[in-house]
């Protein structure tokens, strides 16, 4: 979840009020985030995923505004329908990138802390939110430097000078070269390597989307008139993107106009800032929550979480905030109730129920061969189930198989498939125990994994280790039969070939002629692999023969 | 007299006395049987025995561990040999090692940062006097001459808990009493009952004599009894929570497709949590989705709907290791939704599960990272559940393991309203998130909330344990399967 750090004279200017920190961080945990740090000048926020409106000290005021009562803004709205300039967009994008929304903002009073939390904020949403910028990707300029008309187009390769920079480069120099164009390039280069989404004006390019703007339009603490481009792969993301960026050049004071984006086959003017209402029904409010909230009380906590509301019979509608990019139906909505009202403050209810509880088949089973294990001196372990061949297969004499399932792009190299069987694991366990006495008997049961028929098979064993200088081939064989004998097994046992163990002193397990395990001691060299300089037995079993039904 | 006391004596009448060893090979007897055949003799008065006090010094486990690695401090300035250290990013055994190092002058503090001093440079890469006694002293070839030259550094590593010095009385030597000279080197039946045995009991031979004394301090090996993991143990107990409240066991795949994992779970396809930096994607099974034409679309439907992006089934059919147990409670709501729908009479509501399992995160592992550990998810299917029935169903599980627990809100792809819930830990002095919780969206119920409501929650398992087991520090430490780690554990 991404963490932001505010400015706290910033974020309290914006309020209008101080807030102590204790104060601060019980708000924002009643609306669910943590504070995850505070200095004397900043604070650090955790937002969850759901609210990306709250990525910076603007966002995160207008909520506490309402939240604390401060003061109350519901809904942002532009009277002045012309728009106050166009984007002519290029079918050639539609490939590549192919929706555009614009805002302009007039009279913005630009300092140094709301450039810096505006330049912090772009990088975060659009990591978040964006995706890294595939998805979406948003570039500022300013305003009285672009010569119209502006055109949204994909072209072959040009030139401009990049912002930041002092002379001019071609769009694949930038991919090639440039830091910015090295991390985005990919997001465009998937799609069509011979063209280049890039904004321009009469002058030429304006930016290089989404990877660059140009230094001609950029943004200073000078400027006083905004233009702001988004652009995205999602028609409905670009547009509430562009909800919350005028929205939140409102709250800066700026007078914020609308731009029409003229696509081949229709003309949007854009912020949309479109009107929706949810109603809901209070008695179904109640009923999920489980409080009796009451009528009025519930208008309050709308107004507290940002929502305007109002009742029509015996439902609340709400008009939802032009800033929220999370609301998709009245569920969301009845959370927003939730928080107001305090999750503190929800009584736990009991659900009246009466049947009995019940353990999987397999977990009684495993217990009870726990517990003999136990009792027969093995100590309990649990390994990952993550390994790799040499552990697997290597160490222990036996050939790779084909059938164990493997991972891609593992970190490490010593993940790189499932075990399919649980003595490696156990020798493992046991090579960094050498200091310990013996004997060191122990034992796991858990899952290993292989492919049969192209599917995954889990299946369940129990594997015993046996680290003594008296162990041999009958030690081991009196636990086994005394495992197999309380477990209720009848079993048969016959002379076996398995490479990790010595040859004629091991055996097969089979139940009514089906091998379902092996015993034995284990092969001089296999120790030695594991770092084990002390005699060794093993054995293991598969346990799905144990369950009657699985 | 017990042919123990026999042997010993005859061994001492015919070699005298040297060690205890020596005394034992030459009666062919344990370092046990000797020492209480001596106790034995001792206390018919036919041996006279010195004593002497002898220091014992044992390797702690972390000692042994350090013998191994290496101090911490000599850890530190090694690292700090190759670059600089901030304070703030040393782990925890680079801050013990940091403590050391400052006590012996190797290293100083400036500016948050860790710098080698002149003396540090030149130690660096080396061992340090306490790491050369302490690797002798694991390795247990230490004279006891030289224990008392190192009297200092041994001090020294034994009040940082690294080994543990003892004191024990220790036989000098062993001078025959004249009762001893003159003993028969035959039982001659004598007064005491040494050893019983099998005709001692049957013949009533004991009767009209003194049992032979036992000293109560002797020092005898402890043992170490065989157990069960103590992850296992509180599996065990978290699932006897549920079980209390009536909740049925299921479980489900480990390798999982991702249409279970995330889409059936309402997660976009376009979602961090989907991407292979994180997730183990499974590289040699591939399959088809098996689901039924209906329900994919529905999953489409509202994917669409929601995440206004266009839902792909080969992202879908991906197959990886599972993220969460939360699959396992998808795959099981589907059925009794599904049967639910052909027959309402099919189950008595609310239905209530869990499951535990194994859960996967593409980490690159280190003492701290996992990259397979436990977690647990539960269930219930019901008729107007709230979310207040949620908070009471988890604080009463909570409750059965001995944790008091909170909520606040939180955001989860699969509930609204979605709730975080956590436990005060004294230990840390801080609230402690033990998972997330909520009522699941209709989305993925695929039925509206007026005829089921779901309330759902994942949380970790281990997280109990660290908060409630005082020598646990960290999570990955209960993955530990050393088998001195144990042997030496102590019921929480």
């Amino acid at each position: 979840m991404p963490v932001i750090q505010i400015d706290k004279k910033y974020l309290y200017g914006l309020v209008g009020a101080s807030i102590d920190d204790k104060k601060l961080a019980d708000q924002l945990s009643k609306l669910g985030f943590e504070v995850e740090s505070a200095d004397k000048d900043h604070v650090s926020v955790e937002i969850t995923a759901n609210r990306l409106d709250l990525l910076d000290a603007v966002g995160l005021a207008r909520t506490l505004k309402n939240f604390m009562h401060v003061s109350k803004r519901f809904h942002y709205e532009i009277e002045d329908a012309k728009p106050a300039i166009e984007i002519e967009v290029d079918r050639s994008v539609r490939k590549v990138r192919p929706y555009i929304s614009s805002l302009v903002a007039y009279n913005l009073d630009i300092s140094d802390e709301s450039l810096t939390n505006m330049i912090n904020f772009t990088e975060k949403f659009c990591e978040t939110y964006g995706r890294d910028r595939r998805k979406i990707a948003m570039g500022f300029h300013d305003l009285d430097r672009i010569k119209p008309p502006i055109r949204y187009a994909s072209s072959s390769d040009s030139s401009f000078i990049p912002l930041g920079g002092s002379k001019e480069y071609l769009f694949s120099d930038i991919l090639k070269n440039h830091e910015k164009g090295m991390r985005y390039g990919s997001i465009i280069r998937d799609a069509d390597m011979c063209y280049y989404p890039a904004l321009s004006d009469a002058e030429g390019v304006m930016a290089f989307i989404p990877i660059l703007n140009s230094e001609r339009t950029k943004v200073t603490t000078n400027t006083r008139n905004l233009f702001v481009d988004i652009t995205g792969t999602s028609e409905f993301a670009v547009n509430k993107t562009c909800d919350l960026l005028a929205a939140s050049f409102m709250d800066l004071g700026a007078d914020v106009k609308k731009v029409r984006i003229k696509y081949q086959s229709k003309n949007i003017d854009t912020p949309l800032l479109e009107k929706r209402y949810i109603s809901i029904p209070i008695e179904r409010m109640e009923r999920e929550i489980g409080v009796a909230i009451g009528f009025n009380n519930i208008i309050s906590l709308a107004n507290k979480m940002g929502y305007e509301a109002g009742a029509v019979g015996k439902k609340i509608t709400f008009r939802l905030p032009e800033y929220r990019l999370d609301i998709i139906d009245d569920q969301d909505v009845i959370e927003d109730i939730a928080i107001g009202y305090g999750y503190e403050y929800i009584n736990p209810t009991p659900i009246y129920y009466f049947q009995p509880g019940r353990l999987d088949e397999s977990t009684v089973k495993n217990l009870q061969l726990s517990d003999i294990m136990v009792g027969l001196g093995f100590c309990e372990l649990v390994n990952s189930y993550l390994t790799n061949e040499n552990d697997n297969f290597s160490k222990a004499l036996i050939p790779e198989a084909q059938n164990a399932i493997r991972m891609k792009g593992s970190k490490t190299e010593y993940i790189t498939m499932l075990r399919t069987w649980l003595i490696p694991s156990l020798l493992k366990d046991l090579s960094a125990s050498l200091n310990e006495k013996t004997p060191q008997n122990v034992f796991e049961i858990d899952m290993a994994f292989r492919i049969k028929d192209g599917a995954a098979v889990e299946s369940y064993k129990l594997a015993g280790v046996s680290i003594d200088p008296r162990a041999n081939f009958n030690s081991m064989k009196s636990v086994v039969e005394g495992l197999l004998f309380a477990a209720g097994i009848k079993y048969e046992l016959s002379e076996y070939s398995h490479n990790s163990f010595i040859e004629g002193r091991c055996a097969s397990i089979a139940e009514k002629g089906k091998t379902i395990g092996f015993l034995g001691e284990l092969h001089p060299k296999v120790l030695k692999n594991f770092g084990i300089e002390e005699p060794g037995t093993g054995f293991e079993i598969d346990l799905e023969s144990f369950y009657s039904k699985r | 007299m017990h042919k123990y006391e026999i042997a010993v004596l005859n061994a001492l009448k015919e070699h005298g006395w040297s060690t205890e060893a020596k005394l034992a090979s030459l009666c062919k007897l344990g370092a046990a049987e000797v020492s209480w055949a001596l106790e034995g003799l001792k206390t018919k008065g036919m041996i006279q025995i010195e004593y002497e006090k002898v220091a014992s010094i044992k390797v702690n486990p972390e000692g042994a561990e350090y013998a191994d690695k290496g101090l911490p401090e000599e850890r530190l300035i090694a690292t700090l040999a190759k670059r600089p250290l901030r304070v703030s990013e040393l782990d925890e055994s680079e801050k013990i090692g940091l403590q050391w190092a400052k006590k012996l002058g190797l290293v100083s503090i400036s500016g948050g940062s860790v710098l080698l001093t002149t003396q540090g440079k030149e130690k660096a890469g080396t061992e340090l006097k306490a790491g050369t006694v302490l690797k002798k002293l694991a390795s247990g070839n230490y004279a006891k001459e030289t224990a008392a030259r190192e009297k200092e550094t041994i001090s020294d590593l034994s009040r940082r808990g690294l080994i543990e010095l003892s004191e024990r009385n220790a036989i000098k030597s062993i001078r025959l009493t004249a009762a001893g000279e003159a003993q028969q080197s035959e039982d001659s039946g004598g007064e005491y009952v040494g050893a019983i045995d099998r005709s001692i009991i049957a013949t009533g031979s004991w009767e009209g004599k003194k049992f032979k004394r036992y000293d109560v301090n002797v020092n005898v090996e402890r043992r170490a009894p065989a157990m069960r993991h103590p992850l296992k143990i509180a599996i065990s107990s978290i699932k006897d929570a549920y079980l209390s409240m009536g909740f049925k066991e299921v479980s489900g795949p480990a390798v999982e497709s991702s249409f279970w994992v995330f889409d059936s779970l309402f997660v976009p396809q376009d979602h961090p949590a989907r991407d292979a930096q994180d997730t183990f994607y499974v590289s040699n099974v591939k399959q088809d989705l098996q689901e039924s034409e209906e329900y994919i679309r529905r999953v489409k439907k509202a994917h669409g709907k929601g995440w206004h992006s266009k839902w792909n089934a080969d992202t879908a059919s991906q197959m990886l290791l599972r993220t969460h147990t939360t699959s396992v409670s998808s795959r099981y709501l589907y059925k009794i939704v599904s049967e639910l729908s052909k027959n309402p009479d099919k189950y008595e509501l609310p239905i209530k599960l869990f499951s535990v399992g194994r859960v996967f995160r593409n980490e690159a592992i280190d003492y701290r990272h996992l990259a397979d550990f436990y977690q647990s998810d539960g269930l219930i299917i019901g008729k107007n559940l709230t979310l207040s029935n949620l908070f009471d169903e988890l604080t009463k599980i909570y409750d059965f393991v001995g944790l008091k627990i909170r909520f606040k809100p939180s955001y989860f792809p699969f509930v609204e309203p979605g709730v975080e819930f956590s436990a005060y830990s004294d230990k840390h002095k801080e609230w402690i998130e033990l998972g997330g919780a909520g009522m699941l969206r209709e989305e993925i119920t695929g039925v509206n909330r007026k005829k089921l409501s779901v309330l759902a929650w994942g949380p970790g398992i281990d997280r109990i344990l660290l908060i409630k087991d005082p020598s646990i520090s960290s999570v990955s430490e209960l993955y530990n399967n050393e088998l001195g780690w144990i042997r030496s554990r102590r019921l929480v």
